[in-house]
């Protein structure tokens, strides 16, 4: 029962070689580049869209801030098209991998860091003990402080790793369940439509794409400005 | 769990990094966000141009009492 569960999970091979390769690769396919002034439909949607997310996102920033706009625009891109299309049934998702995301979360975020302590070390250092607390109280704060900074990558990727794959475990679960009971019809109805419900909110897979992104820009936002 | 098998985890990093890194930057690099035309401003010439009464013996000669 383990096994069967978590089978879809595991890096898909064909004919033993990995076909995580194409799988990663797809969905960059589907950014539409067009150098015509008057685009189709599909690729004016995409163009709007690209440029109200950077509007949106870039907004907060400083003109510092702003030189990572092809680096957000290009991980919230990722992200959303890979969640998008694991959705459809008998996909394979790559952000259920806690590598990949791992591998995001820590060169960013390592990256925002970086970029504080070169051009305003102090006062990235000052974010390590937060204003107002008494003196005997120091040491414990600076370290709980420090604890809280080290940890924003690690909860970053599993924050992404662990909401996909539940959600994509609980659509494995209720469709067997919905299938294994359709000889009853009367639970059939009353499952189908929790599926489909679930569905639904899963496609709040997107606003966890916004999660990531937002908390990678607070991380940023941060560090630069104040 | 099948995701803690770090055999594969070397390949799914390395196509990961020049897909996002390289692909998806290249992608939207290229897509051209035109400006839409500029609209032309016709106001002004409503705002410049004031009838003058010469004019109007020369643009309504039909208005005018025939003096035959």
């Amino acid at each position: 029962m383990n096994e069967n569960l978590f089978t879809p999970f595991s890096t898909p091979t064909i004919l033993n070689q990995p076909a995580t390769i194409p799988i990663i690769l797809f969905p960059a396919m589907l950014v539409l580049t067009s150098k015509h002034p008057i685009n189709n439909r599909l690729a004016t949607i995409q163009q709007n869209l690209t440029q109200l997310i950077l509007k949106q996102m870039m907004m907060t920033h400083n003109a510092k801030g702003q030189t990572w706009s092809l680096m957000l625009m290009s991980l919230i891109t990722f992200i959303a098209m890979t969640n998008l299309l694991g959705l459809l049934p008998y996909s394979f998702t790559p952000t259920t991998q806690l590598s990949m995301n791992l591998a995001m979360a820590i060169p960013l975020w390592t990256g925002t860091v970086m970029v504080g302590f070169r051009f305003k070390t102090k006062n990235s250092l000052a974010h390590l003990l937060p204003q107002g607390t008494p003196t005997p109280l120091i040491p414990m704060l600076v370290v709980i402080e420090t604890v809280s900074l080290l940890i924003q990558p690690v909860a970053l990727a599993v924050r992404l790793t662990a909401n996909i794959t539940a959600g994509h475990l609980l659509m494995h679960l209720i469709g067997n369940a919905a299938l294994a009971l359709s000889t009853t019809n009367f639970s059939l109805t009353l499952l189908t439509s929790t599926l489909l419900a679930l569905l639904t909110v899963l496609e709040i897979a997107v606003a966890l794409i916004q999660a990531y992104v937002f908390t990678l820009l607070v991380s940023l936002y941060l560090h630069n400005n104040t | 769990m099948p995701q803690l098998d770090t055999s594969t985890w070397f390949t799914t990093i390395m196509t990961m990094l020049p897909t996002l890194y390289l692909i998806t930057q290249l992608k939207l690099l290229n897509t051209n966000h035109y400006q839409p035309p500029p609209t032309k401003n016709s106001n002004l010439q409503s705002h410049g141009i004031r009838w003058q009464p010469k004019w109007t013996k020369t643009c309504l000669p039909l208005s005018q009492p025939q003096q035959s």
